[in-house]
């Protein structure tokens, strides 16, 4: 059995300068990644069916013909994507956006699916307006919880670069996921929203201990940030697989919304062991031996 | 006896915690709640007590707004309702007096017309000469939890066990009825729902040669008590017995007065004299033909504005009608052809039609699950959750190869999935696909706070006395502690905005935190003294 051993990084080797770079490149990308998809879609990120509105619809495959070709002709109106899904003989149709009756139009669907003799297992309908409230809703959350982790960081630490670098790590590991999303063409869900604000409480473990460790524990600087990086890789490893795991699994059997946490929370993790390990041990590094000697 | 309950009162408490799930999960008195005419264990879903929502039983969900305009802070001058209500009503064309409502508690004019637009509502309230502070989109408070109470009728009493409906607000102060019965299909619900069920009686009678119609000579509110469907016996068809109100204020006439008026006057007596006698009408043509020689009138029985029945009259009420004695009693049977249609009618009549339209199409949400797919969900989730536990102990065992320190690890944390199982049960909370992804996001955390436990106590050297051990695990809490409180607080706007049904989600990672916190991470760290504390 191979064991995992968490290497040591000499950190003396590099300077500060060169060890937030990495992270803060990251970061930066990720910012115009984002911002190009504003710019280019009106949106941060590509928005699924709640927050767009539209029909989802669940189509049992249980006939011996080519399922997709059937989907194809069933509708009067060409589905924006057809998926199917590995696990569980089922195929998911989606038609984003009706601004026209959204709820007659899942009726029809419904009515033409039975038509083509196609089963209809599950299907969703979400209005164009409802849709637009809960974008507004979840992005209203996100921020809230940002602010109250940033509040709460601040009143446990009380010291302000320490404090800072745990808020701006965190705001790292939430735009990264969000750029990664976009460019592997994961749609904004729910479930993406639920990840979003998991990675806010989740990912911050990480920096608590490593401020934790260096500010309220004795012991020589590198001598601390080895100490809990030794603990704060392994758990946010076991994490990383946990939740890889569900990802994989989920995707198999087509549960949309398992599968989007475990992969938002699987980037968000591995975001965060960089901004951790790297921005957020620099910053604490010019606050230990130059910010406290000012 | 007493020392070593002190000493491992940790343990203790983490046994207890298990324990309290078991009879929770499995003991008799903690299960669902069993639909009238459903015993303990028909109600029961598995093996457990555990109930399933939509997601994993299969069902339908559905999330509206009611449609209709309220027109807020009305002067009403001091005129009483009805004055109100006839004054706007004379304003909009082909809105009824019923599509409108005062409630003085609130101030408030709404109009529950879907037809009647924000601009024309406005235009009439002007018109009539009430002055108001503003027009909004919605209805009353009064109405909505009139509507609630109706939908709750209607799906008890369509037997659809285990449906539920409430309000919901959305952080926009928008109110939306939510409405969920598991098992059914989404446009069987729809149905229900929609069916605004207006019942009412007319009354078709020869006019020359054509046929005339006096409506609504019967409506809903005239009905004192509604009896339940029946087959007829010695004819064919059903009926829905009924008694018509046969009191009325001072001075006013009674609807079972009137209706026997009415019924005198278009001459029901002289055309029913025996059982020949028969109701000639064709409702594809809404004319009345000729029975033996006769053009009858007839009774209308008028579903939706529709005519689903006719019938003519039995000669003994046409005389008790004729002779005014029937109103005594007001008995009447509204006859239908068929039983089912009888059943619907009871259903409408005493569950009432919706006071306000639930706009699924222009802002609301629905969905549906079948019961096989939700069944396969149940299992695949199960797979999943699986998985991802041996994931973590795979990692677990991994980093520490000892299995000394990693098996209670994963025993801890297996146990505090348990008890959150034990939660569910004995809240009744009813287990979607978010609450397991919550379930999940809980082996994770805590598994990573039994991880620092480890590290600290373990660190720097032998533990080779209580004091040391205690110190280090003090140190480890803080951090714990910490964590536990971003992921609280991360987490709670989730609980309580109302994004779809991930507030389950959110109750449960909280939740897991807590039972980690309190219960199950202060036993590890107990467990774990046992093991290394050089004695």
């Amino acid at each position: 059995m191979v064991a995992i051993e968490v290497p040591e990084v000499d950190y003396t080797d590099y300077s500060n300068r060169q060890l937030a770079a990495v992270p803060l490149a990251f970061l930066v990308l990720a910012l115009a990644i984002i911002g190009g998809w504003v710019v280019a879609t009106g949106a941060p990120a590509n928005l699924g069916l709640e927050f767009t509105g539209g029909v989802e619809l669940r189509v049992a495959d249980d006939t011996n013909g080519d399922v997709e070709q059937q989907i194809r002709t069933a509708f009067d109106r060409e589905p924006d994507s057809i998926q199917t899904i590995p696990g569980d003989d089922v195929v998911v149709v989606t038609f984003q956006a009706a601004q026209d009756d959204p709820e007659g139009l899942a009726n029809d669907l419904q009515d033409q699916a039975e038509a083509a003799g196609l089963t209809t297992t599950a299907i969703d309908q979400v209005s164009p307006s409802f849709a637009s409230d809960t974008a507004r809703t979840a992005v209203f959350g996100v921020a809230l919880a940002f602010l109250g982790m940033s509040v709460l960081v601040f009143a446990l630490f009380r010291t302000f670069v320490p404090s800072l670098a745990v808020v701006a790590s965190a705001f790292s590991d939430l735009v990264i996921p969000i750029a990664a999303m976009n460019l592997l063409g994961i749609q904004m869900t729910l479930g993406t929203i639920a990840a979003l604000l998991m990675i806010i409480g989740y990912s911050v473990d990480s920096d608590i201990l490593l401020n934790d460790s260096v500010l309220r524990r004795t012991g020589e600087f590198y001598e601390s940030v080895s100490r809990a990086m030794r603990t704060g890789v392994t758990m946010t490893l076991t994490s990383i697989a946990a939740m890889i795991v569900m990802a994989i699994v989920a995707t198999v059997f087509g549960i949309g919304l398992l599968r989007d946490i475990g992969i938002i929370l699987a980037v968000g993790l591995c975001a965060d062991l960089m901004n951790t390990y790297l921005m957020n041990v620099s910053l604490l590094r010019w606050y230990k031996f130059e910010g406290v000697a000012r | 006896m007493l020392e070593p309950i002190k000493e491992n009162w940790r343990i203790l408490l983490l046994v207890v915690a298990v324990v309290g799930s078991s009879v929770a999960l499995f003991g008799p008195g903690f299960g669902p709640e069993p639909a009238p005419g459903e015993s303990a264990s028909e109600a029961q879903q598995g093996i457990t007590n555990l109930q399933y929502g939509l997601d994993l039983a299969g069902g339908t969900r559905i999330r509206a707004p009611l449609s209709g305009y309220t027109a807020t802070d009305v002067a009403f001058d001091g005129d009483p309702p009805e004055t109100v209500i006839d004054a706007v009503a004379a304003e909009l064309d082909n809105t009824t007096t019923v599509d409108l409502n005062v409630v003085p508690e609130e101030s408030a004019v709404e109009v529950t017309d879907p037809a009647v637009t924000e601009g024309q509502f406005r235009a009439a309230m002007d018109a009539a000469g009430y002055e108001y502070a503003d027009v909004r989109s919605g209805v009353t408070q009064q109405t909505r939890d009139a509507t609630i109470g109706i939908i709750d009728d209607k799906i008890n009493q369509a037997g659809l066990s285990g449906g539920s409906v409430q309000q919901v607000q959305s952080i926009t102060g928008e109110y939306f009825i939510l409405v969920e019965v598991p098992g059914e299909g989404r446009e069987d619900v729809i149905d229900l729902l929609e069916e605004r069920g207006t019942v009412r009686i007319d009354i078709a009678y020869p006019d020359g040669n054509g046929t005339g119609v006096q409506r609504g000579v019967l409506t809903q509110r005239d009905f004192d008590t509604i009896g339940t469907a029946t087959q007829n016996e010695r004819r064919q068809g059903s009926y829905v017995p009924v008694t018509v109100r046969n009191t009325a204020a001072n001075g006013q006439q009674s609807s079972a007065h009137a209706f026997q008026d009415a019924v005198a006057q278009r001459g029901f007596a002289d055309a029913y004299q025996n059982q020949a006698d028969r109701c000639g009408y064709n409702p594809e043509t809404g004319e009345i033909e000729e029975v033996n020689g006769d053009r009858n009138p007839c009774l209308l029985l008028v579903v939706d504005d529709e005519v689903v029945n006719s019938f003519g009259m039995d000669p003994g009420l046409a005389d008790n009608m004729a002779a005014g004695s029937w109103a005594e009693t007001g008995q009447f049977r509204l006859t239908t052809g068929e039983f089912a249609e009888a059943q619907s009618i009871a259903l409408n009549l005493r569950a009432g039609a919706l006071p306000a339209d639930l706009d699924i199409s222009g802002e609301g949400t629905s969905s549906s699950i079948s019961a096989s797919q939700g069944e396969n969900f149940r299992t695949y989730s199960l797979i999943i959750g699986v998985l991802s536990v041996f994931a973590v102990a795979g990692m677990v065992f991994l980093r520490y190869r000892e299995p000394r320190v990693a098996l209670p690890m994963i025993v801890t944390a297996l146990a505090e999935v348990y008890t959150l199982l034990g939660f569910a049960a004995l809240l009744g909370y009813p287990l979607e696909l978010a609450v397991i992804a919550g379930f999940i996001a809980v082996v994770g955390t805590g598994v990573d706070d039994l991880v620092i436990i480890a590290d600290q106590v373990m660190s720097e050297g032998e533990v080779n006395s209580q004091t040391v051990f205690n110190s280090r695990f003090r140190q480890a809490f803080w951090v714990i502690g910490a964590a536990a409180a971003t992921t609280i607080i991360a987490m709670s706007p989730l609980m309580v905005l109302g994004l779809g049904d991930l507030s389950g989600f959110a109750i449960f990672t909280i939740l897991g935190v807590l039972v980690g916190v309190l219960i199950t991470r202060p036993a590890y760290g107990d467990i774990l003294r046992r093991l290394l504390t050089v004695r």
